[in-house]
């Protein structure tokens, strides 16, 4: 595949964000390869109701 | 192959936490990793040492990303090489993350993060 890129004005005026977080980038430039993965897990046994018991310990 | 110039007039971040980065200038490879163990309580109770990764297999499963096969030739012609912005305002910058002024060539990060809600009473009564 062939990709040609005519890069020309690139004027952006305010950037307003609240957070970049857990592998985030925010980038303001050139870049070739970008590879973000993210995974997260909210199984339904992760709802504990009733007394707290401690996660296994460290 | 020459690459452009990023100017920022202003850059307004408050936090950055973490492990976090603030890059201005340019890097070659950036490379993140990200693990966490998030629990929610609905009682101010913390027990300090606890949460193990290795106890749950989030953590270790592989990501299944297909590799690119087929061969990519890019061409930039940078006929105006500035990328301007006036103001960036930022709260946080938290989490492996990275707020980068500038260019660079290869970007790999990865976040894996595990979700527990603890409630002391179910909650719809």
């Amino acid at each position: 595949m062939n990709f040609q890129v005519y890069n020309r004005e690139l004027c952006v005026g305010h950037i307003r964000v609240i957070g970049v977080s857990s592998s985030s980038i925010l980038l303001v430039g050139d870049a070739e390869t970008i590879q973000l993965a993210s995974t997260f897990d909210t199984p339904p046994e992760s709802l504990i109701i009733g007394p707290f018991v401690p996660l296994t310990p460290e | 192959m020459l690459k452009r110039t990023s100017v920022v007039k202003s850059i307004k971040a408050d936090t950055f936490g973490f492990s976090s980065i603030f890059e201005i200038g340019d890097s070659s490879y950036i490379q993140c990793f990200s693990r966490a163990l998030a629990l929610q309580r609905d009682t101010e109770i913390f027990f300090g040492k606890e949460g193990k990764f290795t106890e749950y297999d989030i953590y270790t499963e592989p990501f299944i990303i297909s590799p690119i096969t087929e061969n990519i030739y890019m061409d930039t012609a940078n006929l105006h090489p500035i990328i301007n912005v006036k103001s960036i305002d930022i709260i946080g910058v938290s989490a492996s993350s990275v707020l980068h002024i500038g260019s660079t060539k290869d970007i790999s990060m990865e976040s894996r993060v595990k979700h527990f809600r603890q409630l002391s009473s179910s909650p719809n009564r």
